[in-house]
């Protein structure tokens, strides 16, 4: 019988596990798109086909889309650009004109502000993004930096219906428990209680993360971290 | 009793084949809206696209059907024929008046319920659902409108909506607003370039995004349904300054 440990240990280290295995397909693009943007002397938006490779290595498994997003004036020759695949492999074209009648600015997506603005790794979502997917998406994102400074992400795309299905199996028997996001917003649960994309209003998720995120019990739940990834597990106490 | 001819042809197709007219026709959409096939371009013949798709000709077929009937494509007859694309035009008065002027207003009435019970629908779930960052999003695309000219005063409405769409958090409500915004060739949110009733709108915007920031989902709800109503009206009015 254990006795010191909280509720749900194993499923936080299995969904731990699933996580870094999505940041980890990611790395190797970080990697090609950093040492590109690296290279002397002005860069075209046309050299991101340097990092296709990678990308289209980093699809497979959960990973449904992957890629490199730019921030604005990275590249020479036009404002914004982007090299991003999807299972096919086929590449996303989306209007990057900010003049243009159906242009959708991704400048303003979490998925691209969160780790610009903190310079850290982010799971956004679940989100429904329609500038690529046009479905129910997480999106986890590494911020890329050239000189020091915020120079875009890379960030690859899971279907919330398969995140779920990969996950589901891992809540097993444990009562009411339940994925959020930092938001404090339902990935997946087996408590119908919690429908998927609704707000948890019961805690204060968002007020916890900053305060730190140490594991909580309240009101008869638990609430804590996937180790060091932005996912909470709460779960009945006890 | 039964299920339509095309229901069951649909139905009891390779699997693969599935939607794949959709794809391709969603495809060809987004290279003439990003300018890939530029307007007037003829497009490849039908063997020629489903060679280059990896798709049968029939399915180049059903997807060049549901292109003409965006007005996307035109496909012209005898020597010289063959499918031209018809990339839409920026809003100019002479393009958006003939569309207003062909419109029926039952047409418009009945495109008009299905969008109110839609956006409705998706500013109720958006006043439950949404987190802080989905209210700045919607806060900068109510601000879009503020600064916008007449011709991207529709750009800002359709991202207003779409936003709150999203923040919805429905994909099929999105999809939804996405095709309803395009139907008839983007007739509801028409740049009609009243100075008035675009401050108006301005205003409209801001009070959804205070009910959906406010969690206050019936009000969200109603100020949606107000502010696509009188977009419809100001759209029949001008239906009827047209053909009068």
């Amino acid at each position: 019988m254990r006795v010191d440990t909280l509720a749900g240990d194993e499923v936080v280290e299995q969904v731990t596990a699933l996580v870094e295995g999505i940041f980890e397909r990611l790395k190797p693009v970080l990697a090609a798109t950093e040492s590109l943007l690296a290279t002397p002397g002005p860069l075209r938006a046309a050299d991101l086909h340097g990092i296709r490779p990678q990308v289209v290595d980093a699809l497979g498994g959960l990973v449904i889309g992957a890629g490199f997003v730019s921030a604005p004036n990275v590249f020479a020759d036009q404002e914004l650009g982007f090299e991003w695949w999807t299972e096919g492999p086929a590449q996303l074209f989306i209007s990057l004109d900010p003049a243009a009648e159906n242009f959708l600015d991704y400048t303003r997506q979490s998925w691209y502000t969160v780790p610009r603005d903190t310079g850290r790794r982010h799971i956004n979502g679940p989100y429904v993004d329609y500038l690529c997917t046009d479905e129910y998406t997480l999106t986890f994102t590494l911020p890329v930096t050239r000189n020091g400074g915020f120079a875009g992400v890379v960030g690859a795309d899971v279907y919330v219906r398969e995140f779920e299905h990969a996950v589901r199996p891992m809540l097993g028997s444990l009562r009411q428990a339940t994925l959020l996001n930092a938001q404090g917003r339902v990935i997946v649960s087996n408590s119908v209680r919690q429908a998927v994309g609704s707000l948890v209003r019961e805690v204060d998720v968002p007020a916890w993360w900053t305060s730190g995120a140490e594991p909580l019990t309240a009101a008869g739940k638990t609430l804590r971290r996937c180790g060091d990834s932005p996912i909470t597990l709460l779960v009945a106490a006890g | 009793m039964g299920i339509s001819h095309s229901a069951r042809s649909a139905m009891f197709a390779p699997l693969e084949q599935v939607g794949r007219a959709e794809a391709v026709a969603s495809r060809l959409v987004d290279a003439i809206n990003l300018g890939l096939l530029a307007d007037d371009e003829q497009l490849p013949s039908e063997s020629e696209l489903a060679a280059q798709f990896g798709v049968a000709t029939v399915t180049i077929r059903e997807a060049l059907v549901a292109l003409r009937h965006q007005g996307l494509v035109e496909t012209r007859r005898g020597r010289g024929g063959g499918s031209f694309v018809r990339a839409p035009s920026p809003a100019s008065p002479a393009s958006w008046h003939a569309r207003l002027k062909a419109v029926s207003l039952s047409d418009l009435r009945d495109v008009g319920d299905h969008y109110i019970a839609i956006a409705g629908a998706a500013a109720k779930l958006a006043a439950e659902r949404s987190s802080p960052e989905d209210i700045e999003r919607l806060r900068l695309a109510t601000e879009d409108l503020r600064t916008a000219t007449a011709a991207e005063a529709a750009r800002a409405e359709r991202y207003f909506h779409l936003e709150v769409a999203a923040a919805a958090q429905s994909p099929r409500l999105t999809h939804q607003e996405v095709q309803l915004q395009s139907e008839g060739g983007g007739l509801l949110w028409l740049p009609l370039g009243v100075q008035e009733s675009h401050e108006q709108a301005y205003a409209e915007h801001l009070a959804i995004t205070a009910a959906i920031a406010g969690a206050d989902g019936e009000a969200a709800r109603r100020l949606t349904e107000e502010h696509i109503l009188g977009a419809l009206d100001r759209l029949a009015e001008a239906h009827l300054g047209l053909v009068r």
